[in-house]
């Protein structure tokens, strides 16, 4: 209930900016709020996409409006923290990555440490690490795991890596030690995998 | 004063930049340079890793101009690019033995003026700001001499409000002790 | 002399805030490593293109139908404009869900404003039950979910599950890589 009075405090004294129009899908309770979430957002340069695209999902699914507000909110505080994790140069899908995973239980220092060994985007090591966490992996087993390769494996190598695991844990192995194994398996053998070819054809992503 | 953009020229000019109108981007330049030259020289100590830092967040502002996520507010997100590009040029100068270095001329044989004087000197004021730890030399300029707000610090550094609040006052203190220490000698 | 704090540090300021003024060859020099960087894509005339080719449509496809826009978009996936996401290049993504018992299927997520017109999945043929939908996409992680008949909704069995379920319907990840 307090959340709701202070967002629409918050509401009532945001600058007229253009509101998106996709937000009107709406309701007309929950459409200030959300824009003047959105609009705090921009003010802090943080990217607003992800937050109109929680907002539109949380349209479609017919959730409470209250629901829509708490989780843009959770979703912008979030992505503030990834910011301060990775630096205020980090594009938005990087960010956006940063923030499912600070969600998921990954360590702010993890982060930090991932932007200090890898020079390529941190988009795919981070969303690896989130979906690990998501099949059961402990986040600190998924966290050593996706450090260790993450300085010189490329993308198509990071996501291979989650899938090995995945179907490891699929047939009951343990989730810690698939990963651990799963990464030393990469590590020594240097794959590389042709997923050029998979993302062409119409297949599972 | 904070940062200010002036308003729609900044829109106007990003938009034609990423719309491929390359040369836009000179009135940008042109327009933050000799803004931006001041915080770099008092942040490094010198004007040649000054330059060197500014041309470096022009030409990264430019390649990811994309990212600029308001185009309103370029200059402020332009400020953040430079104070991280002159934290890693104050960081490699510090390694390469490079602290702040007056001119050559200034160096040789010059007799030392009194103390008077001296306290006057920009030289003094220069030699003070570097012996101010890097991060709170950040914050004093920031704050002092840019004039930017507490909120904008915290977008352009990265670090939370109480903790630029913090540096600046600390450099305050600090400065003044240096100062002080200085007229007594 | 002693002076008191506050107006030693205000002398230091005054002579901080002075104009300093840089080397006048700097913009040029700025403006040349620019002139070396690959070109920059214009944005305008592309990016209305796009807009055209994947706004709603009501139309109905067959199967055929379905395969001649999939091919059109995987073609036109090459140039697509990028909106804030640098210099990155889409690349064809399929999903594919097994629902024998769905009269219409559609593709929503975070690359589609969660619209349940723009992306509607198509059979493979007339009486499998299985359905398709290939969809251009700039490195990033989306969250996405089939809408079955436009009330149920299904995750993707065969992707990881988005972790917060805050509206109550399931939802999975797809993470598109750079490399």
């Amino acid at each position: 209930m307090t959340l709701l009075l202070a967002v629409t405090l918050v509401a009532l004294q945001a600058p007229a900016q253009g509101v998106d129009p996709r937000l009107q899908r709406l309701d007309s309770i929950t459409r200030p709020m959300v824009a003047a979430l959105v609009d705090s957002a921009r003010a802090a340069a943080l990217p607003t996409e992800p937050l109109v695209q929680r907002a539109l999902e949380g349209a479609t699914k017919r959730a409470a409006g209250d629901r829509i507000v708490a989780a843009v909110r959770r979703l912008a505080l979030d992505l503030g923290h990834a910011r301060d994790a990775l630096g205020i140069t980090t594009s938005p899908p990087e960010l956006t990555a940063a923030a499912a995973a600070l969600r998921a239980g990954a360590p702010a220092a993890t982060l930090t440490e991932l932007r200090r060994i890898r020079r390529e985007s941190l988009t795919v090591p981070l969303a690896v690490l989130t979906d690990l966490v998501s099949s059961g992996v402990p986040v600190d087993s998924a966290a050593a795991a996706v450090l260790s390769l993450a300085a010189k494996a490329r993308d198509a190598d990071l996501v291979e890596f989650r899938r090995a695991v995945e179907r490891d844990v699929a047939l009951g192995a343990p989730p810690a030690s698939a990963t651990a194994a799963a990464a030393a398996a990469f590590t020594t053998a240097d794959v590389q995998v042709n997923a050029g070819a998979r993302q062409q054809r119409p297949g599972r992503p | 004063m904070g940062i200010h953009s002036v308003g729609t020229s900044d829109v106007e000019a990003v938009r034609r930049v990423l719309g491929g109108d390359t040369d836009a981007y000179a009135t940008l330049v042109a327009r933050y340079r000799d803004r931006l030259a001041r915080y770099a020289v008092h942040m490094l100590g010198n004007r040649e890793d000054a330059e060197e830092a500014l041309q470096d967040a022009f030409v990264r502002a430019y390649r990811s101009l994309e990212r600029c996520d308001d185009a309103a507010r370029f200059g402020a997100w332009l400020y953040g690019i430079l104070v991280n590009r002159c934290r890693t040029t104050g960081a490699r100068a510090a390694k390469r033995g490079r602290v702040f270095v007056r001119d050559e001329a200034a160096l040789n044989g010059v007799a030392h003026a009194s103390v008077a004087e001296q306290t006057e000197g920009e030289d003094v004021v220069r030699w003070a700001l570097a012996r101010l730890t890097p991060e709170y030399r950040e914050a004093f300029l920031l704050k002092h001499v840019e004039d930017l707000e507490y909120e904008e610090m915290a977008r352009v550094t990265g670090a939370g409000v109480s903790a630029l609040k913090m540096r600046v006052k600390r450099a305050r203190e600090q400065l003044q002790a240096i100062l002080r220490e200085a007229e007594r000698v | 002399m002693f002076e008191p704090d506050e107006e030693l540090i205000g002398r230091v300021v005054r002579q901080l805030r002075r104009p300093v003024t840089v080397d006048a060859g700097l913009d040029a020099r700025v403006m040349e490593q620019i002139a070396r960087l690959p070109a920059r894509r214009p944005g305008g005339p592309a990016r209305a293109a796009w807009r055209w080719l994947t706004r709603p449509r009501t139309i109905r496809l067959s199967p055929l139908g379905a395969l001649a826009i999939a091919t059109v978009l995987v073609a036109i996936v090459l140039w697509r404009p990028d909106r804030r996401s640098g210099p990155a290049s889409a690349r064809a993504f399929g999903f594919v869900v097994v629902a024998p018992r769905a009269a219409t299927v559609s593709l929503v997520g975070d690359f589609n404003d969660w619209d349940a017109a723009r992306t509607p999945m198509q059979r493979t043929r007339k009486d499998e039950s299985v359905w398709t939908a290939v969809i251009p996409l700039t490195p990033g992680r989306y969250r996405y979910a089939f809408l079955v008949n436009g009330v149920s909704w299904l995750a993707d069995p065969a992707a990881p599950a988005a972790r917060d379920d805050e509206f109550g319907a399931p939802s999975s990840v797809v993470t598109v890589g750079g490399s």
